[in-house]
């Protein structure tokens, strides 16, 4: 049935379907559904992976990477430059170092392989942080933003050491390093200009150029053994003082990406996931979710203690920015799309990644939550 | 008998049917009615749009609900001290029931379906545990 195409996207979307629905019905994130599903489907009826399904899906993460970096706030991050540096380079570069560390020395896994492990695990999750904030009513306060703001720059220290670690360091490098600052620097002063003379459009020209904007710079960076996501995530920074003026075109590429492309992601991304590794190699999800954990407390405590949070505050920070999930998996797919780790290695790393998305929420949200109570909303 | 009187209204028929009543409790006794809406922002999101894609939804459908509530308490006389929070829906109203020193709870019988619920029981069932006072489930 799978090699008619059309019965296999009748499949992949019916999966999709009835993932948003489950999601709907259970108020979790439909991309955290779509994996799960992915894991039931891959290793209950199979989904083959063809051409097609691994284009779509690349394609998925491209984007998502994309719109992640279009909602970094640059006058946040500017505005408290010194804390949002200083918490979330450490909030990267600990658990980095930390996992990569485990896995090599611990686990003897291969220098390449403990690497995946390192970039898997050193994410924040912007998202669960945003979300947990809007209901305490932080997104709106200075320690909010702060915390925010930090987030960005753990997940750009994520996106750049995926890009740039398993590079190979040519003369091309230099030039697809010297071609992306260009175009980072230019797009926000002819991008804007651009898509006000096109306008909106049932042909959409604007996203157009985005999209080849993306897959030339994108293409470019596989070329040199860089990863396709590192230009999008920094191009679509570029972009996010436009977006935040404009926000309907990224709304637009949003339904596109989440209708059709990022649940090939997810779902593939789950499918490749080992059911009997779950079982075997749950102490080392345990090793893996706990080094990722640690390695967050050591860093970024006591740097909530020198930008004086209180106790309560800096405890709950530093759970927040230990959550992790979509670029978390993005790595761990890319380590074994590249054949840098296998299956085994993969279902662990992915697992890790979506236990530190639950477990830190659930313990900040029980145990920590700051004294604000919850905010009372504007409707 | 009541001096204060929470009521959680999720927007639903079953929330309305729990207000109307609770405006009829809080007019009998002379209370005072508090009226609190649960925005759920789903757990675990993939990005930031979907929270506040998910946050602009649950502000249209307050909204509207609210404004409704608004509405059925001015018919019935009594005065309504209405708020919206986000969060989860059966911590947040046992923290409002507290924080207003309620005596007396009224919900509806139909309510949310979050995971939690699909686990532990309804919302109404979790709340008649929880709450720190007597709590009128409206069927």
């Amino acid at each position: 049935m799978m090699d008619n195409i059309w019965l296999a996207s009748a499949v992949w979307i019916g999966l999709a379907l009835f993932s948003s629905l489950i999601s709907i019905r259970l108020a979790l994130s439909v991309a955290l559904i779509e994996i799960v599903v992915g894991a039931l489907g891959g290793n209950l009826i199979g989904l083959p992976l063809t051409p097609w399904v691994n284009y779509l899906a690349g394609f998925g993460a491209i984007l998502l990477t994309f719109l992640a970096g279009a909602e970094v706030d640059m006058d946040v991050v500017r505005r408290n430059f010194g804390a949002s540096i200083g918490i979330g380079f450490i909030s990267f570069l600990l658990p980095y170092l930390g996992c990569m560390l485990a896995a090599r020395y611990v686990l003897a896994w291969p220098w390449s392989q403990a690497q995946i492990a390192g970039i898997s695990l050193s994410t924040t999750s912007v998202a669960v942080v945003y979300a947990v904030m809007v209901e305490t009513g932080l997104n709106k306060t200075e320690l909010g933003k702060i915390i925010l703001a930090a987030c960005f720059v753990t997940d750009l220290g994520t996106v750049l050491a995926l890009g740039i670690v398993f590079a190979s360091f040519t003369m091309w490098l230099l030039a697809f390093a010297a071609s992306t600052i260009v175009v980072v620097a230019l797009l926000p002063r002819f991008a804007p200009p651009f898509f006000a003379l096109v306008g909106q459009r049932v042909s959409e020209p604007q996203i157009k150029f985005l999209l080849l904007i993306l897959f030339a710079l994108g293409g470019f960076a596989t070329a040199v053994g860089s990863e396709a996501v590192l230009p999008a995530y920094l191009i679509g920074m570029a972009l996010a003082p436009a977006f935040r003026h404009d926000p309907e075109l990224p709304h637009r590429m949003r339904v596109i990406a989440f209708a059709i492309l990022t649940p090939f992601y997810f779902l593939k991304a789950g499918s490749l996931v080992d059911a009997k590794t779950l079982v075997s190699g749950v102490l080392l999800i345990a090793l893996f979710l706990g080094m990722k954990m640690a390695t967050k407390f050591i860093g970024i405590l006591p740097l909530t203690r020198y930008f004086r949070f209180q106790n309560r505050e800096g405890m709950y920070t530093t759970l927040l920015m230990s959550t992790g999930l979509t670029f978390g998996s993005i790595s761990a797919l890319y380590g074994l799309t590249n054949h840098i780790i296998d299956q085994t290695q993969y279902t662990i790393l992915l697992t890790s990644v979506i236990a530190s998305a639950v477990v830190p929420t659930v313990i900040a949200q029980k145990w920590f939550l700051p004294k604000v109570g919850l905010a009372k909303q504007e409707v | 008998m009541f001096r204060h009187i929470a009521i959680a209204h999720d927007g639903s028929e079953g929330g309305l049917r729990a207000l109307a009543l609770a405006c009829d409790l809080a007019k009998l006794h002379h209370a005072t009615l508090h009226m609190i809406s649960v925005e759920e922002i789903p757990d675990i999101p993939a990005s930031i749009d979907e929270v506040i894609e998910i946050k602009s939804q649950q502000n249209h459908k307050f909204h509207d609900a609210l404004s409704g509530a608004r509405a059925i308490a001015k018919e019935k006389g009594v005065k309504l001290n209405a708020e919206v929070v986000a969060g989860h829906p059966v911590a947040a109203v046992v923290a409002f029931v507290k924080s207003k020193k309620a005596d007396l709870l009224v919900v509806g019988f139909m309510g949310h379906s979050a995971l939690f619920e699909r686990i532990i029981g309804s919302t109404a069932d979790r709340l008649v545990r929880l709450a720190p006072c007597p709590v009128l489930v409206a069927k």
